[in-house]
Parts: structure tokens; sequence; C-alpha cells
């Protein structure tokens, strides 16, 4: 798998700069729906190496090589979980950085919170692609990326809700992210399978 | 022991078919894997490497079931070069370098660095500005550097220039100086093949003609040239396709056995019998 993830980061090696530039811009913007929807856009990532993978038939070479199913489907979403911790971290370095400057203040609870959400979009997301292909794949993808972080972002500001999530919504949170990754893997391989 | 060995396998696509194939490649042969475009010789390669599971039948490669779990442990021994290069266009040679060593085992930095600077490859180019032939040589240079004992090459020359391809046929023929070591080759240059090939299979329409030792194929056809009325004299099983000539005259890819023994025959070459099957078969 290590060989997937090293080709991934070759592909999406300018991406990522472009993340580095986006997360400067939206963490400096402050609040929820930035910092939820730069979070969640970077769980796109993955997205573009497999349409790199396709646009390259590189299934057909890798189907030759001493790759495993799983490590095809798991690799992707390595990726994914990389990207937005990369930014998460960011993110905060760079909150706690501007907030000695600027009228917005660091929250990792939120970041977290974004990361759990991500991982959501990631999990309902990548079988689809992966039955669909990234062209059909890609429109229901994007309602799930914008519907996560437009609606997480607007409920959570409307709520007034700058310093949560509280312990318990954190909780559940992190178990709908972990269930729904359990179930998720296992039907990329099956969807992988049968593409 | 055989290097492939393909048993009874059907796979259907719905307007196509690969029909009862039944291939054995001894090791340390090269096998020619000649056919039409859309005769099955990818779709074969394809479910060699178990990328495509059979409707029914079974396959083997170096002496292991291609559908048990010790079949990744030989993709270890296993080049492949299918008929594009399939890497992501934006990587570089030096960065498929790094992502096959960590891919195989068995891989020389060392020797993939030779085989680059044997092709005149740049090292960071991406692999979306090489041409073709670039492309195809990368490929073969990968496949040559992790010490496979088998090369599965789908229309590996095919792009390449006369030149680079006379060079890779020696590195093919250099490869198989090993005794455990063995090729199957698809090709549409059958020049080439008759050029490398120990064992020539020809494949028709999803079903395999023929699978045999390319001296004994060339040792039991002949071509007849003379007139049809000649021609009609010989025995009907003698002849297995026929043309006219241009001058009023035929050409026939007749059974040297089936024959006359005083009959002067011209020498087959592996495409006049090919072709000959093919429009005999038609």
């Amino acid at each position: 798998m290590k060989a997937l993830i090293r080709k991934d980061a070759y592909v999406l090696w300018k991406q990522v700069k472009l993340l580095f530039i986006g997360v400067l811009f939206m963490a400096t913007l402050g609040g929820a729906f930035n910092s939820i929807f730069i979070v969640v856009w970077s769980s796109m990532l993955p997205y573009t190496a497999i349409a790199y993978d396709e646009r390259s038939h590189w299934d057909q070479l890798a189907a030759m090589m001493p790759y495993t199913k799983r490590d095809l489907v798991l690799s992707k979403y390595v990726m994914g979980w990389a990207c937005m911790s990369i930014s998460v971290a960011l993110s905060l370095v760079i909150q706690t950085a501007a907030s000695r400057f600027m009228d917005i203040s660091a929250d990792p609870k939120l970041l977290i919170m974004s990361f759990f959400m991500g991982t959501l979009a990631l999990d309902i997301t990548l079988p689809l692609v992966f039955c669909l292909g990234v062209e059909k794949g890609r429109l229901v993808f994007m309602a799930v990326i914008f519907g996560t972080a437009i609606l997480g972002g607007i409920v959570l500001e409307a709520a007034g809700y700058v310093q949560i999530p509280s312990l318990p919504g954190f909780g559940i949170a992190a178990a709908a992210a972990v269930i729904a990754t359990a179930v998720s893997i296992p039907l990329s391989m099956k969807l992988y399978h049968v593409k | 022991m055989n290097a492939i060995e393909l048993s009874h396998i059907c796979k259907s696509f719905g307007g196509f078919a690969i029909q009862d194939l039944s291939l054995r490649v001894p090791s340390g042969c090269i096998c020619g894997l000649v056919g039409e475009n859309g005769a099955g010789k990818s779709t074969t390669i394809r479910l060699i490497m178990n990328a495509l599971r059979p409707d029914s039948g079974t396959a083997s490669v170096l002496g292991v079931d291609v559908n048990s779990p010790e079949f990744r442990d030989v993709k270890e021994d296993v080049g492949v070069v299918l008929d594009e290069a399939y890497y992501p266009e934006t990587l570089t040679a030096e960065q498929v370098g790094r992502v096959m060593a960590d891919t195989y085992r068995r891989w020389s930095q060392k020797q993939y660095d030779n085989y680059l600077d044997r092709f005149n490859l740049p090292k960071k180019k991406q692999f979306k500005d090489f041409s073709r032939g670039m492309k195809m040589k990368l490929a073969i240079a990968a496949a040559l550097s992790h010490a496979p004992k088998l090369l599965l090459l789908d229309e590996a020359t095919s792009g390449l220039d006369p030149i680079v391809r006379d060079e890779v046929l020696e590195l093919f023929n250099e490869f198989t100086r090993e005794e455990d070591h063995s090729i199957l080759i698809s090709s549409h240059i059958l020049s080439d093949l008759e050029k490398l090939c120990d064992y020539i299979a020809f494949l028709h329409q999803g079903r395999l003609l023929f699978c045999d030792e390319k001296d004994r194929l060339l040792d039991t056809y002949g071509i007849f040239a003379g007139t049809a009325e000649q021609l009609e004299s010989l025995r009907e099983e003698a002849v297995v396709g026929r043309e006219a000539n241009g001058y009023g005259g035929v050409r026939a890819l007749v059974r040297r056995s089936e024959v006359p023994a005083g009959l002067e025959l011209e020498r087959a070459g592996v495409e006049d019998i090919i072709l000959f099957m093919v429009k005999g078969a038609r």
C-alpha cells in the first residue's frame, strides 16, 4: 500500500499545494462554515487521484501487479484521512498564529468535528465513486460534500455555536465516523470488485 | 514445468467470447500470441494475471493457480507490459521508479537507471510529455527491473522505431538466456515474432486455432504457386488457404505431408501461415 500512497502523493502534489493556500485563506476568515468547509473539501483530493487513475487506465496495470484489492481501496481512504489531517493541523496552526493579530480564535474541537464530518462524507461517497466512476460519482459527491459543509456550518453558526461541540455531540460524531468507515471500506471493496 | 497453463478457459462478454482456450507455455520458452484486432489477445493476458475472472476453466502461472492466495507472491515474478504504459500522466520516470521500488521486493534501482540511460529516457520529464515509443520503453524498463521470471508483453514493441525495436527484441532474447525465464508476447509485427519466438499461438475470434513450435510450423507448411488446375489436382486436405496471385495463377498454403514429394514449394513464413489460415477460416 505504501507504493499506492506514494503514487497518489506524487499525483496530488500540485493539489496539495493549492490546499495549503486554501487553508491559509479559509482559516484566517474564521467561522464554523469556513473551518468545516476547508477540511471537508480536502477530503475531495482522493477523487482527483481516482480521476487521474481512470484517465491513465492505471487500474488495468495495477491489477497485474502484486497489489491486493484491499490495498487499492484502502489507499484512497488513507489519502483522504491524510489530507484532512493536514488541513486540521494547518488550520489549527494558522488560526492560533492569526488569533494574535486578528479577531478569530482557534477551535481544535470544531476542527476535529470537521474531520469527523469529512470522514463521513468520504465514507458515503467513495463507494459510489468506486462503483460509478469519477464522472458520475462526482455529482453525488458534490451534493454530499457541499451538503455536509453548508448544512453543518450553517446549523452550527445559527445555533450560535462557537465553542461547541459538546461532549455527547463529539462522541456521537466520532462513533458515526467509525461506524460509517467500518461499513464503507468493505462496501467499496465489493463495489471495486464489481467494476 | 509450464510457465503458463490455461485449461479450457471460457469468458463471455456478450458480443465476444473466449472459447475453450487451452494454452501451455513451457518454462524457458518464448511464445508469440498472434491474432487480429479483437481476437482476444489482451483478454487472454488479463485472464492469465487473474485481472479477469473466467466463466469456466483454470489458469496457473509458474505452477501456481491464479485463484490461490499464493498468486500474489507469484506476481512478483511476472513483468507485464500492456499495449499502453498505464502510469498516471503527471508522474516522471524517476517517480515511477520510486513507486515500483515500494511495489516489488526485488526491485533493482540500479538496473532501472541503467535501462533509462540505455533508452535515453529523461528522468524528470512528466509522463504525459513522452512520445508513445518513450512510454513503451519506460514500461519495458519497469517490467525488467524487478528480476521477473516471466514476461507478459501485450503489443510491447508497437510504436517503437525499427532500431529501438531491434534493441528491445535483443533484450528479450537476453532475458530468456536464463533457462527458467519465459515470455508470452502478443504482437501484430509477425516478423518480430518469427525472429524471437520458439512457439506461436494463433487466436482467431476467441478460439485458439493452434499453438505449436515455430520450427515445426515452418516445416509443416509450404507455399504452392501455380495454376488453378495444378492446385485442384492436389488433395483437398492439403490446401489450407488460397488466393489469386494477380497474374492469372494462384498461391496457396499447403501441408507438405499431403502433397506429392516432388512438388516444388516456397518456404512459408509465420505471416503467410497466419494470413492463409485467416482467409481459410473465412
